[in-house]
């Protein structure tokens, strides 16, 4: 027995040693690759104490859509000589990963795709108001903070997506998809998934009030689906597997037309609701000075006019879009932002255990 | 050498293990139970429980558990006449066959299922192919289609362990038994079974492990057919508004329970019926299982779960990579190259992302050797208690679902007292590749180590053999394809994997996993798709060269 142990243990030894060795090295290698990095922070917060024009950084959190994200910073970039980390996520994504990091937060501006999301944020005082930053008068007052702590840069509006080789005749109002022709054809997003899909929930059953339900209630009976978040929506009704996406985003629709898919959109003439997709800089940034800079770039007619050129709704009521409908050509629900913002989950919970 | 340094080397060598694993695997999921009992910075010992108590919880349990039973028995339908056929039959010198059947275990799951989802849906191509089989499509969006997918996507795994130990057995055992008069289903029952019970306990243990900490099939055909597990309900609670942590730590620590009396099931099973196999004497096939009907058979089996595990889902992806517009199906005219010349132009982001995960992917998979080698080692037969410890903390990351270990880490290299910078680097990401992926070395070379006779290094020892050479001359040969396999293993999945790399890849960094998942969602099916091609094309190049490789040395 005792033999065993020896030899064993003594070829053991020499292995251990090498490996632990290896691994010593490895980690230390890990940790050299990181020095670029730290000099960034340090020379950043050294900077920030100096003079604003040292500091070079800024790390962004972005909501799609993709190109759109890149165009904003790269224009950023070309304007300010800053170099912008960008991340990109959903709006789930990108909270999850504030949440993991926040004891030691990274992110200086975040752009989510919703807005109770965002007031979330305020509300547990993770913002920093900028007041001052330029063109703000010129954004749409419904969608922003009047104390500056978010800034609705864009939008898209909630509407009836449908493949163009399946339905010839376009439904016109909400109700119309709890008829028999649409019997197992219509897919609507999951609302734990899909912030603007919650938003047209929240924002129909505020105009509606309890009522609304009923409307969810037909849909159910009819054999409309939740499917994933947007585009897992939208995908089957491209291929031709569903015919219809109830509460589709239109500018993801907007695309995969001009592409040439088969698929266009309708907004129901009762009214539909608009989700705005705002951007707020973190009260825990290290670089306020870019970050504020930033704002102000998403708010100048440049960006605006990347906004709308990715077909969505400019945030700014004097750049107007000539891809997709303006806002003026969109019939909108009364709804109540503050109503949407408390009853989130209450509506995500029915709605989901109710479609499960 | 005397008694008492060798106990200190040996105690040593221990800790060091264990200090290691307590670092880089205890702490960082330490830290989420504490995230899960301290609700709005006040600590609730209760919390996880009153989470349990109000949350659908027992039925998504019941799902996953449901599901991952399932996915045992669809894979042993797959995995073991596959086993059987790859080692005893003339199909064995089929060596490509090995390479040809990780294509499956290389897909990412949820394009997989998307493959399978793109198939049989309504207007998918089946119906497009074959009007007629429209048919089938209800009776495929079930529970049943689901285990189908998830079997032929980690057969592989299976079947992977289940013919080394039947090589391993070899054929004298069973001649032995046959010369005693024994007949085919006695000796299967009384001498191949109880043998190979130890390796497929392990197997089955990482499929159910693996099934139920599965999200990508869970997420892509799951969510259609409206069947939710453990996972989907933690993604859920981790990646929506409002986030969760404390809810979706909860639901993690029950699943890492149900995995850990899993494991202790398997460890019993392994203690009890593990044997040494690999002695002196050289082993070769038995020649008994082999007749002439059975190779047709053979065959015909191959061709079938080839067309099911690769050729359905490629044919979906390459359609989906080529087409021009979705909305028109499959036609000639609808064809264009148009994504892969995209992807592959020099400089361009998808070639960055791809690059990404190649490099991220190599040093990840050989530091998970390195470290999962001494890990194995150090477990040796687990014995002693330490041992155990050592043995189940270096699984862990594999049994708790990978974005609950990936959270744990963001939360540990992220806090603010760390004085290691190695959040938002290249470094973290590979650590993180690491520390999901290093079970898989461990499990090869303990499982390899194992069943080596220990008179073999009596042997060594008795021809005057000092420790060195006898571990580079006896042991090393005899774990190195544990670690081949380890290394090729963590290879292959670093580079698709997903999760992690979502939460944890650098601001403005991505690779081809995160690439493909970002065209997903951004509604650019046919690049991601491309992508998918392109990224499991390559790993399977770099399989069959060292797998080529590696045969000619050992002909030579």
């Amino acid at each position: 027995m005792m033999n065993r142990h020896i030899f064993r243990t003594g070829w053991k030894k020499g292995t251990m040693l090498a490996l632990t060795l290896t691994f010593g090295l490895a980690v230390a290698g890990c940790g050299t690759a990181t020095t670029s990095k730290d000099e960034a922070q340090t020379t950043g917060s050294a900077g920030q104490a100096e003079a604003a024009s040292t500091d070079q950084k800024l790390v962004v959190y972005s909501a799609g859509p993709d190109g759109l994200a890149k165009k904003l910073v790269a224009g950023y970039e070309a304007q300010s000589g800053v170099k912008v980390e960008l991340f990109q996520g959903t709006t789930g994504k990108i909270l999850a990963r504030m949440e993991a990091e926040k004891t030691n937060p990274v992110a200086d501006v975040v752009v989510l795709a919703s807005l109770p999301s965002v007031q979330g944020l305020k509300k547990e005082g993770l913002t920093l108001p900028y007041p001052d930053a330029k063109n703000a008068d010129k954004l749409n007052p419904d969608w922003s903070d009047k104390e500056g702590n978010y800034f609705s840069t864009s939008a898209s509006a909630l509407g009836i997506a449908y493949n163009t080789k399946l339905v010839k005749t376009p439904p016109t109002s909400w109700a119309d998809l709890a008829k028999p022709e649409y019997k197992d054809q219509v897919n609507i997003p999951d609302p734990s998934l899909s912030g603007s899909a919650l938003d047209f929930m929240t924002g129909y059953l505020s105009a509606k009030g309890d009522g609304g339900w009923t409307l969810f209630e037909q849909y159910k009976a009819n054999g409309v689906a939740m499917a994933g978040a947007n585009q897992e929506a939208l995908d089957p009704v491209i291929t031709g597997a569903k015919g219809v996406v109830v509460a589709a985003v239109d500018y993801m629709t907007y695309k995969a037309k001009a592409k040439g898919e088969p698929i266009d959109i309708v907004y129901p003439t009762e009214g539909t609701v608009i989700s705005p997709r705002p951007a707020a800089i973190l009260k825990s940034t290290q670089h306020e000075q870019n970050a504020k800079a930033f704002i102000d770039y998403l708010l100048s007619e440049e960006a605006q006019k990347l906004v709308a050129d990715a077909s969505l709704l400019p945030g700014r009521t004097d750049v107007k879009a000539d891809k997709r409908a303006n806002l003026d050509e969109i019939p909108l629900l009364k709804t109540n932002w503050e109503w949407m913002g408390e009853h989130g989950s209450d509506v995500t919970e029915k709605f989901t255990q109710m479609f499960k | 050498m005397g008694g008492l340094s060798v106990k200190h080397i040996r105690a040593w060598c221990l800790t060091l293990a264990l200090i290691a694993l307590l670092f880089l695997i205890v702490m960082p999921l330490l830290q989420i139970f504490i995230q899960s009992v301290y609700v709005d910075e006040k600590f609730q010992w209760d919390a996880p429980f009153r989470t349990l108590a109000a949350s659908p919880f027992a039925g998504v349990l019941f799902s996953s558990i449901w599901l991952g039973i399932c996915v045992i028995a669809g894979t042993t339908v797959l995995a073991l006449p596959l086993a059987w056929i790859m080692s005893n039959t003339r199909l064995a010198h089929w060596r490509w066959l090995d390479v040809v059947l990780l294509i499956p275990f290389m897909t990412p799951p949820y394009i997989g299922s998307m493959g399978w989802i793109l198939f049989m849906q309504k207007n998918g191509y089946l119906e497009q192919l074959f009007p007629n089989l429209h048919f089938l499509t209800p009776s495929f969006f079930s529970l049943g289609g689901m285990v189908m997918i998830m079997s032929l996507h980690l057969f592989p795994f299976l079947y992977l362990l289940l013919r080394g130990a039947l090589v391993r057995i070899g054929g004298s055992l069973e001649e032995a038994g046959a010369v005693m008069g024994g007949g085919f289903l006695y000796r299967f029952r009384r001498i191949i079974l109880p043998l190979l019970l130890s390796a497929y306990g392990m197997g089955a243990l990482l499929i159910f492990v693996k099934t139920i900490a599965e999200f990508g099939t869970p997420a892509t055909f799951g969510r259609r057919i409206g069947y939710e597990v453990m996972t989907s309900e933690i993604h859920k609670y981790i990646s929506s508004w409002p986030i969760d942590f404390g809810k979706a730590t909860s639901m993690a620590s029950v699943l890492l329970t149900a995995c850990l009396l899993m494991w202790y099931a398997q460890s019993v099973i392994n203690r009890k019926f593990t044997y040494r196999l690999v002695g002196g004497k050289g082993s070769r096939p038995s020649r008994l299982r082999i007749s002439g009907w059975t190779t047709g058979l053979s065959v015909a089996f191959i061709l079938l779960l080839l067309i099911a595990s690769i050729g359905i889902p490629y044919f979906s992806i390459l359609s989906a990579s080529t087409m021009k517009l979705r909305g028109m199906g499959l036609a000639w005219d609808n064809l264009t190259l148009d994504s892969y010349k995209e992807l592959l132009s020099w400089g361009s982001e998808s070639m960055e992302a791809l690059l990404n995960s190649v490099f991220l992917s190599l040093g990840a998979s050989t530091l998970a050797v390195v470290l999962g080698t001494w890990f194995a080692l150090v477990i040796g037969g687990s014995r002693t208690r330490i041992q155990r410890t050592v043995d189940a903390f270096s699984l862990l990351p594999n049994t708790v679902p990978g974005i609950v270990m990936v959270v744990g880490l963001i939360l540990w290299w992220n806090s603010p007292w760390m004085p290691i910078p190695l959040y938002n680097t290249y470094g973290m990401v590979i650590l993180t590749y690491v520390i999901l992926f290093v079970p898989y070395t461990v499990q090869y070379v303990k499982s390899a180590f194992t069943q080596v006779d220990t008179g073999l290094f009596q042997a060594g020892q008795v021809f005057g053999g000092r420790p060195s050479y006898i571990f580079r001359r006896i042991v090393l040969p005899l774990i190195v394809p544990g670690m081949l396999a380890g290394w090729m293993m963590t290879f292959t999945i670093a580079s698709r994997e997903l999760v992690g790399s979502l939460l944890i890849l650098p601001p403005s960094v991505q690779t081809s996993a995160t690439y493909i998942f970002a065209q997903f969602e951004q509604g650019q099916v046919s690049l991601g798709m491309a992508m998918a091609v392109i990224s499991v094309g390559m790993t399977t190049l770099l399989l069959i060269l060292i797998e080529s490789l590696n045969s000619q040395r050992k002909w030579k």
